[in-house]
């Protein structure tokens, strides 16, 4: 499904939306270049699991952790190489009892699980000032179901 | 009285850091080796190479301190470590190497936060700090505003909502292709650049609290960017100054009023970006105005070292306030 986000607040109810299918367990991987609102996307997510404090990229911790309903953890991996990935120590958040959001996945592409939920933000003609496209889609039966769900959810708007 | 000579470690981040401070005040060693020159092609800190860094560094840079000192291990009365907050793989290289050291040369072991430590590097060079006090934190995790009630009676009034002001410096800086770390990249483009030819917006969210956004000032200094490149007309030293200038501005106006609402007498600095010469600049010239007496570190402890860590140890010290040799790491302690 594709979607056009015309603000911030529309990007943060977009994740709010998101969150209401979401459950332990969940990855997400939200790609897109600096500045197109994936930080925004994952702050919305956070609000609609409960989580009130502040929601900022981890580009010095590499992950963050919110304490939401289920626990959230956060991901940056911009700055990884392929190699590096090993000491993180991810398994244990990825495979775990929360809601994994990653920001540049794209390092992690043949580690990390392929089943998951996959958010792509793009600028429209490269203008940070104009809409964005949110383009989502599944791997794995079990997020088919909640691309559907979310599908309803945003259609409706309930 | 006898003096009491701690001994700083310190491995939050990209810093292998240790010295020895005398008194809580005196820094007679104070060595760091940067691991900078190594994050740099990666344009940002690597957990696991810094690491890997701090094992190979740290005996060295501890060894060092105390040649430099001229001290032996036997003379120092306590070791002192930053176990929060910082990158867990780092602070573990210096929270087991001083409980080991605690250990051999049996002496106690201290915990210090890393941030309070920046705070007290004002401390280390300035005496007579005079309270209630409102201090800005500014560093690359951080944007912070305290009321300091006394010295270690510390309360945040306001933060950032997202990104941290060296975060803000260190993304507009790789977009731009300045390098790392951000803030002396750009502080280096804005010298022959002009605020102003360029306009960004100043965010001050709500004027009348104390929280920070820098997300929205990065996005529009890269939109800028990208419209004028396409119309031809781009100057990168413009853009930086200009950049500089709209985070600096919000900074300074919050520091400044939070200071005259909270009737305090004295702003304090502290933090990697505290070392932004415009920021100095314009925070001095502020505090002038409205009388406001303003003290920031000497340009090498704004940026991690460990004397900080001996400095502000010293207190715990002297209030017996010891760490047992089960002391762990806490990264995601952000808060104060």
């Amino acid at each position: 499904m594709h979607i056009c986000i015309g603000s911030d607040e529309d990007m943060q109810q977009l994740g709010r939306q998101i969150a209401r299918v979401l459950e332990k367990g969940d990855v997400l991987y939200i790609s897109g270049e600096l500045g197109a609102g994936k930080t925004t996307l994952a702050r919305g997510i956070a609000r609609g699991l409960g989580f009130t404090g502040r929601v900022s990229s981890p580009t010095f911790t590499l992950m963050n952790l919110y304490p939401g309903t289920p626990e959230i953890y956060h991901f940056d991996l911009y700055r990884l190489q392929v190699g590096e990935l090993d000491d993180l120590g991810w398994e244990e958040y990825l495979e775990g009892n929360g809601v994994s959001l990653v920001e540049w996945p794209l390092v992690a592409e043949s580690i990390f699980p392929g089943e998951a939920l996959l958010i792509h933000i793009d600028l429209v003609e490269e203008d940070y000032d104009r809409e964005r496209k949110v383009f989502i889609s599944a791997g794995g039966k079990r997020y088919m179901q909640k691309l559907e769900e979310l599908n309803e959810i945003v259609n409706t708007g309930h | 009285m006898k003096d009491i000579l701690i001994l700083g470690i310190e491995t939050s981040c990209d810093e292998t850091a240790a010295a020895i401070v005398k008194n809580g005040r005196h820094i007679l060693s104070n060595v760091i080796n940067s691991q900078i020159s190594i994050h740099q092609q990666f344009g940002g800190v690597v957990p696991e190479v810094a690491s890997r860094k701090h094992i190979e560094n740290i005996a060295g840079v501890v060894d060092m301190a105390f040649k430099e000192a001229g001290l032996e291990y036997s003379d120092i009365d306590a070791v002192a470590v930053a176990n929060a907050p910082g990158l867990v793989g780092a602070l573990l290289v210096g929270v087991s190497f001083a409980k080991g050291f605690a250990y051999a040369i049996d002496k106690p072991l201290i915990a210090v936060n890393h941030l309070q430590g920046h705070i007290y590097a004002n401390f280390l060079e300035h005496e007579n700090i005079s309270f209630p006090a409102i201090c800005l934190v500014v560093s690359g995790g951080h944007t912070s505003l305290l009321y300091m009630k006394s010295r270690g009676d510390l309360k945040l009034i306001g933060e950032t909502r997202d990104d941290a002001a060296g975060e803000a410096f260190d993304k507009v800086a790789r977009f731009l292709g300045l390098g790392y770390p951000g803030g002396p990249a750009i502080q280096k483009a804005a010298q022959n650049g002009l605020a102003g030819r360029y306009k960004l917006p100043r965010v001050f969210m709500d004027r009348n609290n104390y929280e920070f956004s820098f997300s929205g000032l990065k996005t529009a200094a890269m939109n800028l960017w990208r419209k004028s490149e396409k119309q031809g007309d781009a100057n990168i030293s413009d853009l930086a100054a200009e950049f500089q200038e709209a985070l600096v501005e919000v900074l300074v106006d919050k520091t400044v009023r939070a200071g005259l609402e909270y009737k305090v007498n004295t702003l304090l600095m502290a933090g990697g970006v505290a070392a932004n010469q415009k920021l100095r600049n314009m925070l001095k010239k502020r505090a002038e105005e409205t009388g406001l007496q303003l003290y920031f570190p000497a340009l090498q402890l704004c940026t991690d070292n460990a004397a900080m860590i001996a400095g502000d140890a010293h207190y715990y010290y002297i209030n017996e306030q010891f760490a047992p040799l089960t002391l762990n790491a806490h990264p995601g302690l952000w808060s104060l």
